[in-house]
């Protein structure tokens, strides 16, 4: 049993000693926005490679899930705030060294994109579709005309995105395990994983399968690099991060980080889906759900566990 | 200096990831011995496929001499080690029960979670009908808590119940199990003539 | 050996006494590093303790057999080296599934001579049975019969005895299920 006593003034509810104000909707959130990131991110790409053929789903038929993940996404901040009537201020001003405006304004102009991008598509993949409004019939027309621009503006934005979501938490300084730069990467990297991986599981063909899962093993591969590293980081640190460090080496979040983010999030999909390029026979939801599953585990991980380490004695 | 956990050597919580990666390591053993299909462990009651018998008793005294000799050799201290406490009664009457539904279901939970893993669906139905099977037991203990826990031996070895030192009791099973390899092998050749399928995915 | 050309390939094992090789090995390390044997069943004991006190914490309270497995400090008793084990277990079954060729789509396997329903109804009731035996029992087949007996526990042994005893004395009752 841990004892803590209180001898000064520092007794904050819900701040000192212990961040408690990060509930689920953060990370579902940044959950969320990593998918949206990984999905928009691949789809620009291999507009951009001219490849729309062979990666039909990651390009036309995975963006459907973006618009969806980003209202979902933001309805979740929104539900976070405290004074929720006045959240149209954010967008009342640009402030580059705040990572939440770069958020909000990423969002701002991603979010309609991404709606354009599926709209573009809908006739393609909806013959029956009918815009009944000439002007929208028109709109459509010039989206389809600037196709390769919006997948330059996607990839970009996307990747902001995604190195957003960490950013975001890497610049609450106050909290040990959260202040590391590798934090905005790492989460890129998920973000893209995911993508990746929910592409893969759209997908029919087993070309752009196969594309998808060498792209997945990079993304997971790189990914664990960084963990491991940002782990290493910590223990060469100052005390409060080795400290921080300890919370997934044998603290309370051991369990949850190793077994259900890393083996069975990272490492177990990736061996599948290696056995699946050498030629055995995998289905194709299995490294895919365990792959969203640890994404989604991973985030839940880092806001609980940030919220518990701290500077202070 | 083992066992590891129990003495603290291994600390916090990582005793639950070894837990996976041994379970992994149990899991991947059991399913590539071909304990994911009924057919194939129903097989020793009827003498055409006597997997279970060879990998149980393999294991079995290989984990028993491997003990003892762990245990000559001072790695690890067998008081600490956890033997399953003996409850004369009841697991007589667990014996039996389990015995049947051995036969009947041709599973074991084990065996029926590698099963559902590769797709199984009598090893799902197998596993939903074990977890009934604990509900209605544990609903029903109030009934039968005298009988449980009737009779308790304690933890007591089997060199302890018979006055045999351990040593003689690890020989006399390596004896049996050689013996009993030998014979299921002649019975194997004998019940496989008749049939052309014995190996079930 | 077998001569005769079965239609179908046969199915890829590893050597059963290579398999009980390793499993010794595995369940010799388990002992090493954690001091106590593989288990199945006590994974799903306490997931039932998990449900009945979620459902209804005064019953299970109330009920000499729950409540030993209700950790005092309030945290789950899905927190325990069984789950996890039982996790590990699955996916190590998955994995061995994908290498070996045998992960494929939902089936029920049975004998050609009886129906799916016949083997699903087997199943379930041997599942029901094996699920009050292995509580009276203090374990399963990895749990009690292969963990204790190894670990030269008496009870152990009883449990193997009978389990198999018990077998052969009704397989011939219910051989046309099998055979």
């Amino acid at each position: 049993m841990k004892e803590e006593l209180f001898i000064s003034g520092r007794n904050i509810p819900n701040v000192d000693p212990y961040l408690n104000i990060w509930h689920w909707q953060i990370p579902i959130y940044l959950y969320l926005g990593g998918l949206a990131a990984g999905i928009m991110f691949f789809a620009g790409y291999f507009t951009i490679m001219r490849k729309e053929k062979d990666m039909e789903t990651t390009v036309k038929w995975a963006p459907f899930l973006v618009p969806g993940a980003l209202v979902v996404g933001l309805f979740a901040l929104f539900l976070d705030l405290k004074h929720q009537l006045y959240f149209w201020r954010l967008y009342t001003t640009i402030r580059l060294e705040s990572p939440m405006s770069w958020g909000a304004w990423t969002l701002m102009l991603v979010t309609p994109l991404s709606f354009i991008w599926v709209a573009s598509y809908m006739k393609e993949l909806f013959p029956k579709w009918d815009w009944k409004f000439n002007i929208l019939n028109k709109a459509e027309a010039l989206a389809i005309k600037y196709r390769k621009s919006m997948a330059w503006a996607m990839m970009l934005l996307a990747v902001v995105l995604g190195v957003y979501t960490g950013i975001l938490l890497s610049a609450f300084n106050a909290r040990p395990l959260w202040n590391t730069s590798v934090l905005g990467i790492l989460f890129l990297t998920s973000g893209l994983s995911t993508g990746l991986a929910a592409s893969m599981w759209m997908s029919k063909s087993k070309y752009e399968r196969k594309v998808l899962s060498r792209l997945d093993l990079i993304m997971i591969g790189i990914e664990l690099f960084l963990i491991i590293h940002m782990l290493m980081g910590f223990l060469a640190a100052s005390e409060v991060q080795i400290e921080a460090a300890h919370l997934f080496l044998g603290g309370e979040f051991t369990v949850v980080f190793w077994v259900f983010v890393i083996i069975l999030g990272l490492v177990f999909p990736a061996t599948l889906e290696v056995l699946e390029l050498k030629g055995f026979h995998i289905p194709v939801w299995i490294p895919a759900l365990l792959i969203l599953i640890g994404g989604l585990v991973f985030r839940f991980v880092m806001v609980e566990a940030g919220q518990i380490t701290r500077f202070l004695y | 200096m083992g066992p590891l956990i129990p003495q603290e050597i291994i600390t916090g919580q990582w005793d639950f990831v070894i837990a996976l990666l041994i379970g992994g390591a149990f899991g991947f053993i059991l399913e590539a011995s071909g304990f994911s299909s009924s057919r194939n462990i129903a097989g020793v009651f009827y003498g055409y496929n006597f997997v279970v018998l060879r990998v149980f008793f393999t294991a079995m005294i290989v984990a028993m001499v491997g003990l003892l000799y762990f245990s000559y050799f001072g790695w690890i201290d067998l008081d600490l080690v956890f033997v399953l406490p003996t409850y004369l009664n009841s697991m007589l009457f667990g014996g039996f029960l389990m015995g049947l539904g051995f036969v009947i279901g041709g599973f074991c939970p084990g065996t029926s979670y590698t099963a559902v893993a590769i797709g199984k669906i009598d090893g799902i139905v197998f596993a939903t009908g074990f977890l009934i099977g604990v509900f209605l037991f544990a609903e029903g203990f109030p009934f039968y808590e005298d009988f449980y826990t009737a009779n308790d031996l304690g933890n007591i070895t089997i060199g302890e119940m018979f006055g045999i030192s351990n040593e003689w009791i690890a020989f006399l099973f390596v004896v049996v199990a050689i013996v009993a390899f030998y014979v299921t092998w002649l019975i194997e050749k004998r019940v496989r003539k008749n049939m052309t399928e014995y190996k079930f995915e | 050996m077998d001569t005769k050309i079965v239609k179908k390939q046969q199915p890829k094992y590893i050597n059963p006494y290579f398999g009980g090789i390793l499993l010794g090995l595995l369940l010799l390390a388990a002992f090493f590093i954690a001091g106590r044997g593989l288990s199945a069943s006590g994974a799903v004991k306490l997931l039932v303790v998990t449900v009945v006190d979620k459902v209804a914490p005064a019953h299970a309270e109330g009920n000499a057999y729950y409540s030993k497995f209700i950790p005092a400090d309030g945290s789950s008793p899905l927190y325990n080296w069984l789950i996890f084990g039982a996790i590990g277990t699955f996916f190590g079954g998955m994995l061995s599934g994908a290498i070996f060729g045998r992960l494929k789509k939902l089936r029920v396997e049975h004998s050609p001579k009886i129906s799916a329903r016949t083997r699903l109804i087997a199943a379930g009731a041997g599942g029901i049975l094996f699920g009050i035996g292995s509580q009276f029992g203090r374990g399963c087949s990895s749990g009690a019969a292969l963990s204790g007996t190894a670990s030269l526990s008496f009870g152990g042994l009883i449990v193997m005895a009978l389990m198999f005893g018990i077998g052969y004395v009704f397989a011939w009752f219910f051989r046309k299920l099998w055979i």
